[in-house]
């Protein structure tokens, strides 16, 4: 299962970093960056997997599962929202100026 | 939880990351998006993490869909002030 | 060769594919055994006598790595103001109009017990999951509904930006206070019971020492934050085109 979880959080990353290098349409660059941050979110939790493991809130019986990479896993959620945000209202301010969010028309202009 | 139940909602969390990547309306590249957002949560919850889980869902699902819609509304607006002026 | 001919993406996934066999060699390294290694052990063990919380996960981000926390707040306070500041020069203009009757009427009985979920996720952070984190994202979140279901004319009349920015500055700022009363009493930045904070009883709501004032700290300054962020985003909705709006695309 852990292996299972690994290979997945490996192959969603690829896929955004696929997005965010061949496609012309900026809100899919940001798009991609959120299926990136999501897939790293992943793979920290799953690292600190025990099987069969109970989470760890205190009236614990049996062997909790590892509670740090879930601690710094909540920091890095709210860290990769306000970045999409930021990104986002980038986007926005280019449309502005531009008139276009695809990014071959914003390079062939050049200001 | 069973292993085959688990490797059903990674194949369908391949699935729908694939799905918001390619695509070409933005509008289901967004809703992709939330949905991947909902089943992450829900594998948090299998991996024994209850904080996480919590955080993921409200904030991927309900937050950062709702800013994307707001930035594509203000992307459009344009298109539509030339129709109008026509 | 143009950014969407195939020969370009198929060299890009094929790249990318190649990418992903190089991590997954790395990760397959790692090991697991079935026990917790690692600092972990002494947090699991001792967390509920060092700290007197329930919950590890928040006593880790409260208490042991305290500091972290802080850093996580400037980040967000960092993004808030470079998005308030693209958009501080457009010309400032409400939308009036919101959602038909049923759902204003109806949003009315809701409302209440959203507060009460917020606020009880954020209270409750050393004993059940959740936090500061988590009550200040659906805060946010209540905010965002008013917007929308009422006109972002009413949610500015009556939630004003200004006490947004007022609230959220005085969390970070409690944040801040809180851990230099630990420095003054001699025990380091941010400490919790080495300060002289009551630990109390494990399980009960007044434990925990400085971890349920952290989080209420944490908690108002994430709401604001992310709904200082929405409004900022939509308060250039035009009143004019308000009917172009609503015509259904084809």
């Amino acid at each position: 299962m852990i292996k299972l979880s690994y290979a997945t959080a490996i192959f969603i990353f690829c896929i955004g970093l696929y997005t965010i290098i061949s496609k012309r349409n900026l809100f899919k660059t940001v798009i991609g960056l959120a299926i990136m941050e999501s897939a790293v979110l992943l793979l920290i939790v799953t690292s600190g997997y025990i099987p069969g493991g109970v989470p760890p809130l205190l009236p614990m019986n049996g062997v909790a599962v590892n509670p740090l990479p879930q601690a710094f896993t909540l920091t890095a959620i709210v860290i990769g929202a306000s970045d999409v945000a930021l990104a986002l209202a980038l986007v926005i301010k280019l449309h502005r100026r531009y008139g276009t969010v695809d990014l071959d028309k914003i390079r062939g202009l050049r200001g | 939880m069973t292993i085959s139940f688990y490797a059903f909602l990674c194949g369908f969390l391949a699935l729908t990351a694939v799905v918001a990547a390619e695509i070409e309306d933005i509008l289901s590249a967004v809703i992709s998006l939330s949905v991947f957002g909902i089943l992450l949560a829900i594998a948090f919850a299998i991996l024994q993490a209850p904080d996480v889980a919590l955080t993921q869902a409200v904030i991927n699902s309900g937050l950062v869909t709702s800013l994307f819609l707001v930035a594509y509304s203000q992307t459009e607006k344009q298109q539509f002030r030339r129709k109008d002026k026509k | 060769m143009h950014r969407s001919s195939v020969f370009f993406r198929l060299a890009t996934l094929l790249f990318c594919l190649c990418l992903g066999w190089w991590f997954w060699k790395g990760i397959e390294a790692l090991e697991h055994t079935g026990t917790l290694t690692g600092p972990a052990v002494h947090y699991v063990a001792r967390a509920a006598e060092e700290t007197g919380a329930s919950n590890l996960v928040g006593a880790i981000l409260f208490d042991y790595r305290a500091l972290d926390t802080l850093g996580e707040a400037t980040v967000i306070y960092t993004a808030v103001c470079g998005i308030a500041m693209l958009f501080s020069r457009s010309k400032y203009r409400k939308s009036s109009t919101g959602l038909s009757f049923i759902v204003k009427r109806g949003l009315g009985f809701v409302i209440p017990f959203i507060l009460l979920y917020a606020a009880g996720i954020v209270l409750m952070g050393h004993l059940t999951p959740g936090g500061g984190f988590q009550g200040g994202a659906v805060f946010a979140t209540m905010t965002i509904l008013f917007c929308i279901v009422y006109g972002s004319n009413f949610e500015a009349a009556r939630i004003n930006p200004k006490i947004k920015e007022f609230i959220e500055s005085s969390g970070a700022v409690m944040f801040t206070l809180i851990g230099l009363v630990g420095l003054i009493a001699g025990a380091g930045f941010l400490a919790n019971s080495a300060a002289g904070f009551p630990t109390g009883r494990v399980g009960s709501v007044l434990s925990g020492g400085t971890i349920p004032l952290l989080n209420i700290a944490v908690g108002m300054k994430v709401g604001a934050g992310l709904s200082t962020i929405f409004y900022s985003m939509v308060k250039l909705l035009e009143v004019k085109y308000e009917d172009a709006v609503e015509v259904d695309r084809p």
